[in-house]
């Protein structure tokens, strides 16, 4: 019963479930929460297969009612939540601004920032109670440079920044950290769907590593910003990016 | 398994502080360290220290604003160990002056160690991390908060470590087609030395109040992320400053 919980939203895929098995190998007990009920069930299962205890909750993480059920949940099997990973989002459509339709925008920030601001308030009061905690919020290189026909996105990057850095100051006098990862190009198989084979070559050869990161490599960075190996950071943005963008 | 073995790590500025600790640190991940110091008897003091935990050091008495001392310094390392994976830039002074009364002499000295300095010593081994067929070389530099906000009496240090980061995210730039990883570690005031020349020892625990996480830095949290920098799960962190100080100044 000693090993910590970590909740990892949007834990079904891509860099969630990087991270879900980073912690897993760990010894840690993650707790993936994810829309996707197919996709979190399938990547429960590769949690299992390292015999490390592994779990699934479906839900809708822009909806307060179902979040606070999913917390309740998680607390009544393991009785703890130390850490917090926010994963959930993703840019989902790009468009000029003329094109974004309220919905969509609405849609993008709703799955990025709200998610974040749900699930953070949710985790809040175990971790005061336990006098410890960590949330892991996650930005991207857009959310420092922006980006064309990623309005939206963009924004809701840059305001997961903001909302971590005014979260950290809330929440340090509580022995809670709040940092920040921001990923640049990254191959999952999401973000390498959206082009073909000769597109991603160039657009991932072009960057200063010549190549985009794996989602391993943002668990790495999100594993450092979780534990005990950073707890004297707060308030930080780290960004994995392999050089892409250096704020 | 440790997570810089079989390394080899130069840690300028070691002899005491923050350098002292990241090369204590690496050395209890398994890396083989020089401890280039400007004052021997703290170098030798260091691989004493090193030595009696399990671990391998060479004490070297090293200025890092002269040439020809860096090039002695790294061509000890190569002799002794054959190569260089790491390098940490932490030889650092901090005298205080307003502009108005600064002298040039003092500009010149703390320009030409803590910038000057970091130069010297990331070109001095970038032709052996080139060299490695595994793309594991990283080169960590000690910036500070001054050199992001600037600094009340220290306007030569401020730029001194401003310019850290600047060159930084170009090296990066510079070297990331080897795979070479070059990076920041930013800290905020720490129980070392340093701030003990400008602050009473009440001071410095009375800072700890405006510090979000509620205390004052230590030497081991810059380790630990030296540590990361320098390590297989750091490899695709370039160009970045990675802020470890308590929260007090959020970028």
């Amino acid at each position: 019963m000693d090993a910590k919980v970590v909740v990892v939203t949007g834990g079904a895929r891509g860099i969630g479930r990087a991270t879900a098995l980073r912690f897993s190998e760990e010894g840690y007990i993650p707790v993936i929460l994810d829309r996707d009920a197919e996709a979190g069930a399938a990547a429960a299962s590769l949690l299992e297969a390292k015999r490390v205890e592994g779990r699934f909750i479906q839900a809708d993480l822009t909806d307060k009612a179902e979040v606070a059920a999913a917390f309740e949940r998680i607390l009544s099997a393991c009785g703890r939540i130390d850490i917090l990973v926010n994963l959930a989002g993703g840019t989902f459509h790009k468009g000029a601004i003329q094109d974004v339709t309220p919905a969509q925008w609405k849609e993008c920030v709703d799955l990025n920032l709200k998610t974040t601001f749900l699930c953070s308030q949710a985790a809040i009061a175990p971790m005061k109670q336990a006098g410890r905690g960590v949330i892991v919020n996650t930005a991207s290189n857009f959310g420092v440079t922006g980006g064309a026909e990623r309005t939206h996105y963009a924004a809701a990057k840059a305001a997961i920044i903001a909302f971590s850095k005014s979260l950290a100051t809330e929440l340090a006098p509580h022995g809670i950290r709040v940092n920040t990862i921001a990923p640049g190009l990254t191959g999952t198989d999401r973000v390498r769907g959206k082009y073909d084979a000769d597109e991603w070559a160039k657009l991932s050869g072009g960057l200063p590593m010549g190549r985009a990161a794996t989602p391993e490599e943002i668990a790495d960075g999100i594993f450092f910003l979780a534990t005990d190996e950073s707890d004297y950071v707060t308030g930080a943005t780290l960004h994995v990016n392999g050089g892409m963008v250096m704020p | 398994m440790r997570r810089l073995e079989g390394r080899t790590a130069i840690v300028t500025g070691s002899g005491q502080g923050i350098g002292e600790a990241i090369a204590m640190a690496m050395a209890e991940e398994g890396a083989s360290v020089v401890v280039a110091e400007l004052r021997e008897d703290t170098a030798v003091a260091v691989r004493h220290k090193i030595e009696e935990a399990g671990g391998i050091a060479l004490a070297h008495a090293t200025d890092v604003s002269r040439e020809d001392s860096v090039d002695a310094m790294v061509k000890a390392c190569l002799d002794r160990f054959g190569k260089v994976d790491i390098l940490v830039n932490n030889a650092g002074i901090y005298p205080t002056s307003t502009v108005e009364d600064m002298a040039e002499e003092e500009w010149e000295r703390v320009i030409g160690t803590n910038l000057f300095g970091t130069f010297l010593c990331s070109r001095a081994v970038t032709p052996y991390m080139l060299r490695q067929r595994r793309r594991r070389g990283r080169i960590i530099s000690i910036t500070s908060g001054r050199g992001l906000q600037g600094a009340d009496n220290g306007a030569h240090y401020a730029a001194s470590k401003g310019g850290i980061i600047g060159f930084t995210k170009s090296l990066a730039l510079e070297l990331a087609p080897a795979g070479i990883a070059v990076n920041c570690i930013c800290p905020g005031v720490s129980d070392t030395a340093q701030p003990r020349g400008h602050r009473t020892e009440e001071e410095l625990y009375a800072s700890a109040a405006r510090i979000p996480l509620g205390r004052i830095g230590q030497p081991r949290d810059m380790a630990k992320a030296a540590v990361f920098l320098a390590s297989d799960r750091g490899r695709f962190v370039t160009g970045q400053t990675v802020v470890v100080n308590g929260g007090a100044i959020m970028q």
